[in-house]
This record gives C-alpha cells, sequence and structure tokens, in this order.
C-alpha cells in the first residue's frame, strides 16, 4: 500500500493494520517463554515491578483522566526536599535521579524511569518532601494533585496496598521478600 | 494441536500454553522484539495479580482469550502512550511503509495510527479481541477457533467494527485537525 495510510481513509484501515500484521507474523523472530519467565520472576522478586505495571487498566485509565501529561526538560527539579508536597508523578518516558542534599551536595539515591511513581510520601497531608526528584534527560509524566490522588485511591481500594508495599520496598531499601505462595 | 479443554490449574502452564499466540499478538502490534518482551512480561505480572479470576473461569479457552485480553492490553498500553516506546514502534512501522513520505506526514500517520488504536481499545468485549486478532494478520477461521465463536461472527463482529472504528477515528481525526 503506497498511499498514506489517512489518505486512504478510516475505512481500510484494518484492512491495512491485518497486512501489517499478517507481514510481521511471518517474520516474528523467535522468543523464549523460559527467558520471559525467569525475568518476570526476577522483576518481582526485586521489587522492581513498578506501580504503573500493577494497575489494572481500568484504574490507569481512571489515574489518567485526573491527571495532566506534562514534559519536563532535562535538568529540572520536578520536586524539592523539604517543600510541601502538592502533586504526586508517575513517570512515562526519561529518567530521573533522586537526591538528598548532603552537607549541600547533591547525594544520587535512587533513580527512577518509566511505570515509577514519585512524590508518593507527599499524599500524607502537610508531609513534606524527603528528596530532590531531577530530570536527568527530558521526562515525560502523568501528574495528579495530593487531593485528586487522595480520591484516586479511595475509589479504588486496591491501590493503597500496592504503594505502601513500594514505599516499605523503597524505606528497607533492599530487594522486595517474595509475598505468601510466591 | 488439539489443545486443552479442562482449565489450568497454575498460571505458568496457561501461560506457556498461550504464550506463542500471545507474543505473535503483541509483535504484530508492537513490531519490535524489546516492547514485546515488555508486554509479555508484564502480563506474566497481570496474570499472577488476577489468577484467582482466572483460574475460576470455566474452560481452558476462556483463560488463554482473558491472557489474550491481557497482552493485547499491555501492548496498547505501551502503543497509546506519546513516548519513546510508542514512537520507536508505531515509528519503525510506519517509516517502513512510508519511507517516500515527508516527515510531517509521517508525523500525521503516526498520530492517526495512535487514534485507531485508542478506538480499537475503545471496543467492547470479544468484538475488542476479534479486531485485535484480525489486525495481528490472523484469520477469520484461527480467530474463530482461538475464541470459541462462529466464523460468521467473527465475520460480522469486523464489518460492525470497521463503520464503528471510521466513525471514531473520522470524529477524533477531524476534532484533532481543528
Amino acid at each position: 500500500m503506497s498511499r498514506g495510510i489517512s489518505a486512504d481513509g478510516p475505512e481500510n484501515v484494518l484492512d491495512w493494520l491485518y497486512e501489517q500484521g499478517k507481514q510481521r507474523g511471518e517474520r516474528l523472530p523467535e522468543f523464549d517463554v523460559e527467558k520471559t519467565l525467569s525475568r518476570a520472576r526476577a522483576a518481582r522478586d526485586a521489587g522492581a515491578v513498578n506501580f504503573w505495571s500493577v494497575l489494572s487498566p481500568t484504574e490507569r485509565r481512571a489515574f489518567e483522566s485526573a491527571a495532566r501529561v506534562q514534559t519536563f526538560p532535562a535538568g529540572t527539579t520536578l520536586m524539592r526536599e523539604g517543600e510541601q508536597a502538592g502533586e504526586v508523578i508517575v513517570i512515562f518516558d526519561g529518567w530521573t535521579k533522586v537526591c538528598l542534599d548532603d552537607d549541600g551536595q547533591d547525594r544520587v539515591i535512587a533513580e527512577r524511569g518509566p511505570g515509577d511513581l514519585v512524590g508518593e510520601r507527599g499524599t500524607v497531608p502537610g508531609n513534606v518532601r524527603s528528596a530532590t526528584v531531577i530530570a536527568v534527560d527530558t521526562v515525560r509524566a502523568l501528574v495528579m494533585t495530593t487531593t485528586d490522588y487522595a480520591t484516586f485511591v479511595s475509589e479504588h481500594p486496591g491501590v493503597p496496598d500496592l504503594v505502601k508495599k513500594q514505599i516499605y520496598d523503597r524505606l528497607i531499601d533492599r530487594p522486595a521478600p517474595s509475598g505468601p505462595g510466591a | 494441536m488439539s489443545p486443552q479443554q479442562d482449565p489450568y490449574g497454575d498460571a505458568e502452564s496457561l501461560f506457556r500454553a498461550a504464550y506463542r499466540d500471545m507474543t505473535r499478538t503483541a509483535y504484530a502490534l508492537l513490531g519490535n522484539r524489546a516492547d514485546t518482551e515488555d508486554a509479555t512480561q508484564n502480563s506474566f505480572h497481570r496474570l499472577m495479580m488476577a489468577w484467582r479470576r482466572v483460574a475460576g473461569l470455566p474452560t481452558a479457552r476462556q483463560q488463554r482469550a482473558y491472557l489474550l485480553r491481557i497482552v493485547t492490553n499491555e501492548a496498547l498500553q505501551i502503543l497509546r502512550y506519546p513516548h519513546r516506546k510508542w514512537e520507536r514502534s508505531i515509528g519503525d512501522a510506519v517509516e517502513q511503509e512510508s519511507s517516500q513520505r515527508s516527515p510531517d506526514e509521517n508525523v500525521h500517520a503516526r498520530e492517526y495510527l495512535r487514534l485507531v488504536w485508542t478506538a480499537i481499545s475503545e471496543l467492547p468485549g470479544v468484538r475488542q479481541e476479534v479486531v485485535v486478532l484480525h489486525a495481528a494478520g490472523y484469520e477469520y477461521e484461527e480467530i474463530a477457533a482461538q475464541l470459541g465463536i462462529r466464523i460468521s461472527t467473527v465475520r460480522s463482529h469486523i464489518s460492525d467494527a470497521r463503520q464503528q472504528l471510521s466513525q471514531a477515528v473520522r470524529r477524533d481525526w477531524e476534532g484533532a485537525q481543528e
């Protein structure tokens, strides 16, 4: 199909997708189920399963509709240690470094990237930021006010445990223990 | 190959049995290996979280359909997002098939495909599964066998979806151009 997709009109877009899907099916690379499983287990055991990936599609949609998309250029401060917390952030693209002030020097304590929730401790009213978060490259993120986040959490009761677990994992700063039956 | 009929008793057996269809579907949507890996890996995690529910499904086929829906959601999530992964996957696909077009047209094509996939992700229930498998290059017979429905049902879902998609996409596309 040499013409533009949109020029062909929406009636034919399904045919275009089918052709593309067929072509891709013919050159499907080899995938190894054992590798996928061992990677998935390793990610779980390391507590590397991130916030976004544990939300259900419904929860993701609800989160998206209450949040705004924001781009932070490299070097921008997303949140600063000691400031009043007003927002939580889910990163979609790009990486950030989490720093603590160490006698006037920034000491990097962690990195946060796609799928990670940052600023979750600020969801407790009156809390101040416990660390500074700086964009390492261009960061695109969903930003939600703590008030909206509180509403989101109250409407999706499965979420708080996940976040508590994530906070706990980070506080103890070592791999998460496997859950019961895991 | 005659697929198992009794429901799977554990998540890993189900995952192994459905793995090839999962990777084929995810790859058809995403067009690159890394994203396909991400989508299937995340799906395993989602399956574990939903296992109690999936274990209660009466047939193996329903369990496989459920898992296929999980992987589709994960793949659509990667596609729908205006972030790097999306740029990479859709970008590759569009650029391969439209190298003669101007960069401006490619941006339009990307945006257009994103609208299409968003519209697909909003189709109800089994229709979404039918359309996703069709878009993944499966033949009607394969889709019918996969989902345990008649070929005529597959055909009518696709024909109705064509209408729905063209309306949704036309509306959103024209809205976006204004």
